[in-house]
């Protein structure tokens, strides 16, 4: 048996939505009026979520992820900077994973280098930093032109790693970004720089960049078969085109998982939170928010259109669905273990970023998950101590 | 203005240029002895013959090209905001051997058109500006086409739903969506953010060919009060509004507004 590594994901929803939501608005994003958030609710939810993550790195997981997400409802963490700046004070063991900063939607990459370094530093060098494009919808919220995304990204990683790895000062000429003077005060602790992780669909262009830069890629709300193929395209690369073996801790995977007593009782508990975390809040959007002119390569734009991967997204999807697809796991102890066994000993993963608060899932219910996955799910893909395999056998029949 | 003849040819001819570089298709018509006319389409009519052309080319010799970005005419990665079409534009004119020509620009092809005037004063002969975005007006922004579903696009450009027919796809394939897709990777290059641009209040006064600003009374993309303020801004400007028609008269009242054209670039020039 192969192992995993467990990172516990939270996307911070806002689950006090209207009765009336799904047919009242068409988009849970961009348009989506910020008069249903409330400021009160929100000040007792935050720190409710927060106790929550504690309680996971007291429980074993490996690091705690945020992403940044913009005026939606799936989640509420516009700035994961100042997330991760709480996370350094709340969590004392585990990693803290920000994943990630949108580099394309913010004009000054040099800040997110210098507010990185700081949290790495305060942290004791404990900072995952994942680099996103940003979805579509959030080159609507910014305005940012969807033509540039790419080479936005390209330019302020580039920006990024050097002002963490070279000796400043120096200047950076880009496209643009240009500035006379890199010299971040402070550095990183992490050397050359934190671990970077690239999370992302099946774009050719992420997975390649991840490839070659032996970046963990991270697959999204993902189905297996999706999955299977982004991972086969990754390890394809790195061997092929940038001569290495793709070692598992380079493929991570990011899923909702749900454990119940039988398959049947977790499909049924979960159900509800599951339906609306995906078919409410994230993957309600307006088709045209999804997919801004530009944001995808002419390819990759020319491969969605002719798979209709665009539409089936966007389409509403019962919880079976979910679960057949591999987008959810949710199931028995035994059903979960034996769905992630195939991810980690079939497609090479080495990495679980599992969401357990889904939607509105009471406090209760998420405590209750997150015992049972570290008691009964971990361990089985934890290395065995080494002392038990290595009792010479000799010993005994002497 | 002479009666048409009977005879006179509204075919057109359908060809590819080379512009510094860059494969240009274009449609052409009209007398060659007639006035040269630069047309500039809009965000919906690239790569177009249709019924307003023909009208234009019983008067005027006209070129039609697609923009670069939009129906056959390619977009080179490194034309990326309104300079680059500027200057390609000089660059067209002077492959074409258009000395100073009537130039008319429709819509986004209108923006275009009033910034050639603006930086090319030289090389324009009269100036029409139809329904064109290009100004920031506080307070009335265009609606954001990039939000809008492809239906609720024609359904805000047209007020007269049967004239969009020539626009409609004979079928919706996958070589139509990713031909839409590119075009409006090109729009958003160009209108994305903001979709105008605010010094070009200021510099419309190096604007110096006599212009008519044409405008549908009930354009709900570009509002009338675009037109006002290019009419107010361009010193020798007059104002033609059509009533019952929106965003694309030239559809929809093909004769009155060809008529409006033709008037205008007919007239002496007085000022000039």
């Amino acid at each position: 048996m192969n192992t995993l590594t467990f990172h516990y994901h939270h996307m911070m929803s806002w689950p006090y939505v209207p009765e009336d939501f799904d047919t009242k608005y068409d988009s849970a994003w961009v348009t989506v009026p910020n008069s249903l958030y409330d400021p009160e609710k929100g000040h007792e939810l935050y720190n409710r979520y927060f106790a929550e993550i504690e309680r996971a790195d007291q429980l074993g997981w490996d690091s705690v992820i945020v992403p940044e997400h913009h005026q939606n409802i799936s989640s509420t963490i516009p700035s994961p900077n100042i997330m991760g700046a709480i996370l350094t004070q709340r969590i004392k063991r585990a990693k803290i994973g920000i994943i990630g900063n949108s580099l394309p939607l913010h004009a000054d990459p040099l800040r997110v280098a210098e507010e990185i370094a700081m949290l790495d530093v305060i942290s004791g060098g404990r900072i995952i930093s994942g680099f996103v494009r940003g979805i579509g919808m959030e080159y609507f919220n910014y305005s940012i032109n969807p033509n540039l995304s790419r080479e936005l990204m390209n330019e302020a990683h580039d920006l990024i790693i050097q002002a963490w790895s070279r000796p400043g000062p120096f200047a950076f000429e880009g496209e643009h970004f240009n500035y006379r003077y890199v010299n971040i005060w402070p550095r990183p602790i992490q050397q050359p720089h934190p671990p970077i992780w690239l999370p992302g669909s099946v774009s050719f262009e992420t997975i390649d960049t991840a490839a070659r830069h032996h970046y963990p890629y991270m697959s999204v709300f993902m189905p297996t078969e999706q999955r299977k193929m982004a991972y086969g395209l990754y390890r394809r690369l790195a061997e092929e085109k940038y001569g290495y073996e793709a070692p598992p801790e380079q493929l991570g995977f990011c899923a909702p998982i749900f454990i119940g007593e039988t398959d049947e009782k977790a499909m049924k508990e979960a159900e509800q939170y599951i339906a609306w975390f995906f078919n409410t809040a994230f993957f309600k959007v307006r088709p045209q928010y999804v997919s801004p002119p530009g944001y995808f390569s002419d390819q990759s734009a020319l491969n969605m259109l002719k798979s209709g991967a665009g539409e089936q997204m966007l389409s509403k999807k019962s919880i079976k669905d979910l679960i057949d697809t591999g987008v959810v796991i949710v199931g028995s102890v035994d059903t979960v273990i034996e769905k992630l066994a195939y991810h980690c000993n079939d497609l090479h993963a080495g990495m679980i970023v599992n969401l357990t608060r889904i939607g509105a899932m009471p406090d209760e219910m998420v405590q209750q998950q997150q015992e049972l996955m570290a008691k009964y799910v971990m361990p089985h893909f934890r290395a065995q101590p080494a002392a038990a395999e290595s009792q010479p056998v000799e010993i005994r029949s002497l | 203005m002479s009666a048409p003849e009977a005879t006179r040819s509204t075919e057109c001819i359908e060809r590819t240029i080379d512009v510094r570089g860059l494969a240009t298709h274009l449609f052409e018509a009209g007398d060659p002895t007639s006035p040269p006319l630069l047309y500039l389409h809009g965000m919906l009519t690239a790569n177009t013959w249709l019924d307003y052309h023909k009208a234009l080319a019983q008067n005027f010799h006209i070129f039609a090209p697609d923009i670069p970005g939009f129906g056959l005419t390619e977009r080179p990665a490194w034309m990326r905001d309104m300079s680059d079409y500027v200057l390609y534009f000089r660059d067209l004119l002077d492959t074409l051997q258009l000395e100073k020509p009537f130039i008319i620009g429709h819509s986004v092809g209108g923006w275009m058109a009033a910034e050639i005037a603006v930086w090319y004063p030289e090389r324009v002969g009269k100036l029409v500006l139809a329904n064109a975005l290009g100004l920031r007006v506080k307070g009335t922004p265009m609606p954001d086409i990039f939000a809008l579903s492809p239906e609720d696009i024609i359904g805000t450009c047209f007020e007269n739903m049967m004239a969009a027919f020539p626009l409609m796809p004979a079928e919706m394939s996958v070589d139509y969506m990713f031909a839409q897709y590119k075009q409006f990777a090109s729009l958003a290059s160009l209108l994305w953010n903001p979709g105008y641009d605010p010094r070009l209040e200021q510099r419309l006064v190096h604007v110096s060919s006599p212009t008519l600003v044409l405008w549908g009374e009930r354009d709900r993309l570009v509002s009338p009060i675009y037109g006002e303020t290019y009419h107010r801004l361009i010193a020798n400007s007059q104002l033609v509004t059509l009533t019952s028609t929106g965003h694309m008269p030239m559809f929809e009242q093909t004769e009155a507004w060809s008529a409006a054209i033709t008037q205008f670039l007919s007239q002496e020039m007085v000022n000039a």
